[in-house]
């Protein structure tokens, strides 16, 4: 088993909902995103074309995090999710600095939303209880492992039933997402990389990322 | 990300110190092997201090969490991770280079101590370089060169601190070190040379880089203190004093010259940290 991620370029209106519903399932600090959107404007006005690119941890096979941390904190499961033992992470950031991809953050000290003293919202209180980020480590994607665990536990499949899926999938409202199982030849991942001829970023790094992008 | 983005994490903010705490372990180390090349106490004294005070005590200041750093020593990362392979060499250096260190003050000299100590310090003066080159993304990182490069700079720096030594304190006869430096020196100048023109090759995000460093940003600081007081200055004085057979040049002479070089070996680093650019994750055209 190995969890994946498609994303259909040709869907993706850049309503940035994946990034608003990240912050919220993970309680994310401000200033740190674990989902991202790479606006690209090509041509010269007026023949302007816009193309967005949402980005987030590749989860790669062939990590190069989980090999250039030196505390062990950065781990892929047998599953292929890779994630960060915050209670292990020294913050040296060689895995922020080595990630071809950008994917990680650094999460140095706890920022105020608005800046203004307000102090913590309703919202970020609930958030420290339910879950906590510590400073000085470093932070990213986990593909929602949180409800992907729960949801098998609870014989939910992920990709198909919503309470096993990550939040960003869930939310997007042109269907631009898809989560699955990429080493099971039927999932609908699988089926749409090979119907599109998926491609990941940067496949030369030689990382074999679980996150690919299609054009439908 | 569209762009080739700068790395920021060790170089912009508290990262700065990752550049200081580069320079100092490879100089203190650089420094202890040199010395102990010539049998030369203090600079022996020297560079095991500068390693461990400056170097370690920057190395952990940056650390989100420096009270954790015994987990590096107790995980399995030196298998892969080079900063925990950095913290072993370090640490053995240290260790082994302390003892020595005790030994020859309050005993006879323990000779294999001495080349284990010695063996860990090139180690040491090694591992920034290649912490550096093993990060793909970055092409001018990513380079075997580059530990070579900082290899020599490592080793140059630790003649130049034994001979700043030497012609305060006093001690062994320093033309030996002298010829060493000179040497050095040359070989030093003709890394950057082919390192550079190597990175250039390494892709767009490559070329911006040197550019970057060239002709971009960093220019001043790569021609005025890299090239003028790192390489220009001492070169022209090593011709210069070569041409007109003068055996060796004023002590004040040589000690400016050392401290212009140690600052343009700084400097190089500097340039190399702030102008690592990221290959961009998509082109104009699209999906790479």
């Amino acid at each position: 088993m190995r969890w994946g991620m498609v994303i259909d370029l040709a869907k993706c209106t850049g309503c940035y909902a994946c990034v608003t519903a990240c912050q919220q399932e993970h309680f994310i600090p401000a200033g740190i995103f674990w989902n991202r959107l790479m606006i690209l404007e090509t041509g010269v006005y007026p023949l302007l074309t816009r193309q967005v690119y949402p980005v987030l941890c590749n989860h790669c096979k062939e990590t190069i995090c989980v090999k250039v941390c030196p505390a062990g904190a950065t781990q892929q499961r047998e599953d292929g999710i890779v994630w960060i033992d915050q209670n292990k992470c020294v913050g040296c950031r060689y895995c922020i600095v080595a990630c071809p991809y950008q994917a990680r953050s650094y999460h140095p000290k706890e920022k105020e939303y608005l800046g203004i003293n307000q102090g913590r919202t309703e919202f970020g209180r609930l958030g420290k209880e339910l879950y906590d980020h510590q400073t000085g480590v470093a932070e990213k994607c986990n593909y929602c492992m949180e409800r992907v665990d729960h949801g098998l536990v609870n014989g939910l499949k992920p990709g198909v039933d919503r309470h096993a899926t990550p939040a960003c999938v869930n939310t997007c409202p042109t269907s631009a997402r898809h989560f699955g199982d990429l080493d099971d030849l039927h999932s609908e991942v699988s089926i749409l990389i090979r119907k599109h001829s998926g491609a990941p970023f940067h496949p030369e790094f030689g990382t074999d990322p679980s996150t690919y992008y299609i054009r439908s | 990300m569209i762009e080739q983005t700068g790395q920021t994490e060790w170089i912009e903010g508290k990262g700065i110190l990752v550049w200081l705490a580069f320079f100092f372990i490879e100089l203190g180390a650089g420094t202890f092997f040199i010395s102990s090349l010539f049998e030369n106490l203090p600079g022996m004294v020297s560079g095991w201090l500068i390693c461990a005070v400056l170097g370690g005590g920057l190395h952990l200041l940056y650390l989100g969490h420096p009270l954790r750093s015994w987990r590096i020593l107790v995980s399995s990362g030196w298998k892969t991770s080079w900063i925990s392979r950095g913290l072993y060499f370090v640490g053995l250096f240290l260790v082994l280079g302390g003892i020595h260190l005790i030994l020859t003050r309050w005993a006879s000299l323990d000779f294999g101590l001495l080349i284990a100590a010695d063996l860990f310090a090139f180690l040491t003066v090694m591992y920034g370089g290649l912490a550096l080159s093993y990060v793909q993304g970055i092409p001018l990182w990513n380079c075997g060169l580059l530990p070579i490069l900082f290899c020599v700079a490592g080793l140059w720096g630790g003649t130049g601190v034994t001979l700043l030594l030497i012609l305060s304190i006093g001690g062994i006869a320093k033309s030996g070190v002298e010829e060493i430096a000179w040497i050095f020196l040359g070989s030093y100048i003709l890394l950057v040379i082919i390192y550079l023109m190597a990175a250039t090759y390494r892709g767009r995000a490559g070329k911006f880089s040197v550019r970057e460093m060239v002709r971009g940003r960093w220019s001043s600081i790569f021609w005025l203190l890299t090239v003028g007081l790192g390489m220009v200055l001492p070169l022209g004085v090593s011709i210069t004093s070569f041409t007109a057979g003068i055996v060796s040049v004023s002590p004040a002479f040589l000690s400016t010259i050392i401290i212009f070089e140690l600052t343009g070996d700084l400097s190089l680093r500097y340039c190399i940290l702030r102008s690592g650019l990221y290959n961009p994750l998509v082109s104009p055209r699209g999906l790479q």
